[in-house]
This record gives structure tokens, C-alpha cells and sequence, in this order.
């Protein structure tokens, strides 16, 4: 009896809501209008669900200028020839034909907060009722000295997937048996925390099978310790004895500078000079977008609401994925779609008087350190004390098995078929 | 309604069956709590019940079933860190309801 009691009170506060926010919609005049800028593990799956689950109840417009998007999560495998391209692109034709969202293939270049438009690269405005930003991240071309945009095909970053994990790929499959890869990694807080490290080991793997054991990985790093260290480092001894070194601050002494015309690395502690690869993966922020909108603190991102993922400073704007201020949540493809989810409910809630449930939120990162050796990390979150709090977390051990390990890399490409499903299908 | 003869202990015991026995043909739990419980798992497990590499589909099992394997991974009589965690967070009346709501959704044949 409970059940069918809640029912019909949600029914009816539903009903409600429609009468009153639906009125205008009686008249002829235009449904709430809903605006998702970005079209990655956040914008992609927030833009699916809010039109999905509102059935045409609100206008859904995704600001998106790729027709195709290319996932930066598994572009690791990639880079280590587990995956072509293709099985990491996907096409949003599916979330305009079957869901109904409406696909502005613009860059949204502006958020005009007090006129409630979005502002669209060739000058258009797109007036919403509720803006949701999903720009990600931008890189910080000043973090480093002596690179800048203009070095990003010498010395690749590679943390936008694209052209950009194309060129690295390339570039390292030149890099000749004896030569030396240097990679800076990214300082706190950075998209995909065990992305860098993952890389490295994919690196590896492809000079490995190439017979290109002379090769060393230097790696560069601002930071004391990095995610999943005992197992990276465990597998890395494992898998490519002598191949990858890892330097934390305490024994580069600092990054001085690099030299993109001679591929040279200069710490305090050594120079590294005619590098065959360097791989530059530089500090991060927020958006553009999102930040000239206002939306972001001194730290670069977006303060938000843990209950709802609405943006702390404008009650219209929810700010999900790597973007925003996600307290114990990583900067994560998971993170996001789980962001993406909370957002779109409350939204919802707001705008039809659909139910609202509290903010639940996960995220697991699994990351491939040899074929058939994936470790993973992630956790379960909620509200708490004003931010995302981590309610349980867990982590691989070092010392699992080989079946537990192999199992683990069919978790992830079973994710990953999962994810890009709920987000694109 | 006659007040004396619903207080009669056996008519009561009746009443009681007949009522439980109407919850009972809809699903246990709260489907549309379960719809928003289920976003957690549909990141990894594919709504249309397909499966990829080493996540199953989970679609359209048995209410029971579902509950007694949630049930497992909550108790961690099942491995595996990450149902552990998921279920671990889960109250019954959570696991009920998204027994109901996964129960309740059709395999779907691959092209739709």
C-alpha cells in the first residue's frame, strides 16, 4: 500500500508541477528551454538523460561543435594498440534520434548569466532556463617554460584526444631502440589521476614488443606520490626492468625548463637533451568558458552544490565533470556520467516536478599495466560537510593474481562498452 | 464495514493475506526508486541487458535472484571490490527496488 500511496503523491505533485510550469506550453509559448555546453562523459550523458527522462517535456539543446567524439578514457590503449580509433569514437546520432536533443554543432563561447542566453561562436544566442556546463579541462600552456600551444606537435601532451593522441602514437613508434622518453606529468588537480602512469606503461609496452629494450621513460613529476604508485611501480619492475624511471620533486630538484627545437629537458637535478619523445602534460583548469562565466574560484574550478551539482554562485547553472570541485571524486569519465546523473535529476525536479533523490554518486578508474594486468580504484560518494565526500573506497593490492588481474582488464573494456552505451546509446 | 467481525482473529489473519497478497503482484520494490538507484550500476552494466567483456547483463533476472547475489556481495561472500562497494551502500529496501526495477526491463535484441 506504500508503494502505490507514494506513487500516486509523486503522480499528483507531478501533475501539480505540470499544471503550473507546463502552462505556457498550454498556451503555445516555447517549452523550458535546458542548454548542455560540451559533449563529453558529462554534457553527453547529461543532455541523454534529462531528455529521456523529461519525454519531451523540456527543450534540450547539446552544444557541441564535433559531429563524433573521440573518448580520452581508453585512448591509452590506443597508444598501446589494444584499441583502433574507431572503437574509441562515437557519433551523437542517437541522442538526436531517439531522445530528441537537439545538436548545435557550435562552440559555446560565452555564458551571458544575466541575460540567461549562451552565446555561440558565430554570435547567435541560445536563451536557456538552466545552463549545464561540461567544458572539461583547459591546458595551462604558460605551466611550463619554454612550451607553449604553438610547441603541441614537437612536444605533445595528448590529454584532449584527437589529432593531438594521433601524433603521439606516431612519435612513439619513431622513437628508436637507446632512446629516451621524457614525460612531464601534471601537477594537482589534473584530469585522469592514473592517466599519466597508465601511459607510461602502455609507452613501455609498445618499445617492449618492438624489441626497443635500450629505451628509457623518465618520467618528470611535480608531485611527492601519484595514484596507484605501489602498483604502477610494481608492474613497471615486472613488466620493463630498467625501462622506467620515475622522478618525484625531492630528486629532480624542479622542472627548469624545456627546449622544443632540441627536445631537451632541463631539471635541477640533470639535463635531458635530444629526447626522442617528450610528453608534455601540463597544469589544468576549468573551461574557458566556465571560468570567464564566472564560475570558477581561485583554484581554477567550479565550486558546486554536493546535493545537487548546481554551480555555488548562479542557481540557473549546474557544473559537472572535470570542470567543477568534486571533493573526493577524481577528475574521471565515471565521475562525470555519475555527475551527469545528479545534475539531470535535480534539474528534473526543478523544472517538471519529477521526484528527487538524494546525491549518490561512483566512480572507478581501471588502468592496464601490462596486457591482461589491470589494477583499479574508485569508491562510492555523497553529500557531506558541503562537498563530495567518499563514503567507502578500494583500491587493487599489489601481489593479486594473474586470473584476478586478467579479470580486472575485462571489467575495463566491459566498462567502457557500458559507459560509452549510457552515455551515446 | 462491520467493526466485530474484522476484529475476529481468523477474518483478520484473511484480510492480512488478501492484502499482502495484493502488494505482492506488483513488483516488492519501488521500481521508480529503483530507476534512480540503477544509475550507479548502468555506467558499467548495459541497460539493454547486453553484455561486453567482463561486466554481465543484468536485465530481467528473477527478483530473488538479483537480491540474494546483491546480498552476497554486501555480506563479500562474493569478490569483487567493486560490488562490494556498491552493495555494501545498499540498504534491503535499495536492493529491492532495484531487484524490481532491473527485473522489470526487457533484454533488448541487438539493432533497437
Amino acid at each position: 500500500m506504500m508503494i502505490d500511496r507514494r506513487r500516486l503523491l509523486a503522480g499528483s505533485s507531478a501533475f501539480t508541477a505540470a499544471m503550473c510550469l507546463g502552462a505556457p506550453a498550454l498556451l503555445g509559448q516555447a517549452k523550458q528551454r535546458v542548454v548542455v555546453i560540451g559533449g563529453g562523459a558529462g554534457g553527453a550523458t547529461a543532455a541523454k538523460y534529462i531528455a529521456r527522462d523529461s519525454a519531451g517535456a523540456l527543450d534540450v539543446v547539446l552544444v557541441e561543435p564535433a559531429s563524433e567524439f573521440m573518448t580520452c578514457f581508453h585512448s591509452n590503449l590506443y597508444l598501446g594498440g589494444f584499441r583502433d580509433l574507431k572503437s574509441i569514437t562515437h557519433s551523437y546520432d542517437k541522442l538526436t534520434s531517439a531522445y530528441g536533443v537537439r545538436h548545435n554543432r557550435q562552440a559555446a563561447t560565452q555564458i551571458d548569466r544575466d541575460k540567461k542566453e549562451v552565446v555561440l561562436a558565430d554570435g547567435s544566442r541560445l536563451p536557456y532556463d538552466r545552463v549545464v556546463v561540461s567544458p572539461g579541462i583547459d591546458l595551462k600552456y604558460d605551466s611550463i617554460p619554454g612550451w607553449s600551444q604553438e610547441h603541441e606537435e614537437s612536444m605533445p601532451h595528448a590529454w584532449k584526444a584527437g589529432k593531438q593522441t594521433e601524433i603521439l602514437k606516431a612519435r612513439l613508434a619513431a622513437v628508436p631502440d637507446g632512446g629516451t622518453i621524457v614525460m612531464i606529468a601534471p601537477p594537482n588537480p589534473y584530469r585522469c589521476p592514473p592517466g599519466p602512469y597508465e601511459r607510461v606503461s602502455m609507452m613501455a609496452h609498445v618499445l617492449k614488443t618492438a624489441g626497443k629494450t635500450k629505451c628509457k621513460i623518465m618520467v618528470i613529476d611535480p608531485k611527492e606520490s601519484f595514484s596507484k604508485q605501489g602498483l604502477f611501480q610494481a608492474g613497471w619492475e615486472k613488466y620493463y626492468p630498467g625501462m622506467v624511471e620515475w622522478l618525484g620533486p625531492k630528486i629532480h630538484d624542479g622542472l627548469k625548463s624545456v627546449d622544443p627545437r632540441t627536445n631537451t629537458v632541463e631539471t635541477g637535478f640533470e639535463t635531458y637533451k635530444n629526447a626522442a619523445l617528450v610528453n608534455v602534460i601540463p597544469a589544468q583548469w576549468a573551461g574557458r568558458i566556465a571560468r570567464d562565466a564566472g564560475l570558477a574560484n581561485g583554484s581554477g574550478y567550479c565550486a558546486i552544490d554536493p546535493e545537487t551539482m548546481r554551480s555555488s554562485v548562479d542557481a540557473n547553472i549546474y557544473v559537472i565533470g572535470d570542470a567543477c570541485i568534486a571533493g573526493d571524486m577524481p577528475k574521471s569519465a565515471f565521475a562525470a556520467n555519475s555527475q551527469a546523473k545528479v545534475a539531470a535529476l535535480n534539474l528534473r525536479a526543478e523544472l517538471t516536478g519529477a521526484r528527487a533523490f538524494p546525491a549518490r554518486y561512483a566512480n572507478t578508474c581501471w588502468s592496464l599495466i601490462a596486457p591482461d594486468d589491470t589494477v583499479k580504484v574508485g569508491g562510492s560518494y555523497g553529500a557531506k560537510d558541503g562537498k563530495i565526500a567518499a563514503i567507502t573506497t578500494f583500491v587493487s593490492q599489489t601481489g593479486e593474481t594473474e586470473a584476478m588481474r586478467k579479470e580486472q582488464q575485462a571489467e575495463n573494456m566491459g566498462w567502457y562498452a557500458g559507459i560509452t552505451s549510457d552515455m551515446f546509446g | 464495514m462491520n467493526k466485530g467481525r474484522l476484529s475476529h482473529p481468523v477474518l483478520l489473519a484473511a484480510a492480512l493475506a488478501a492484502g499482502s497478497g495484493s502488494v505482492e503482484a506488483s513488483p516488492r520494490g519501488d521500481r521508480a526508486f529503483g530507476e534512480y538507484l540503477s544509475a550507479e550500476c548502468v555506467t558499467c552494466h548495459q541497460v539493454t541487458g547486453r553484455a561486453t567483456g567482463g561486466i554481465p547483463p543484468i536485465v530481467a533476472w528473477p527478483e530473488d535472484q538479483f537480491i540474494a547475489v546483491m546480498q552476497s556481495y554486501k555480506a563479500k561472500d562474493r569478490d569483487n571490490n567493486v560490488m562490494q562497494t556498491m552493495a555494501g551502500r545498499l540498504s534491503e529496501d535499495e536492493i529491492a527496488a532495484l531487484a524490481a526495477y532491473f527485473g522489470s526491463l526487457p533484454i533488448q535484441p541487438l539493432g533497437n
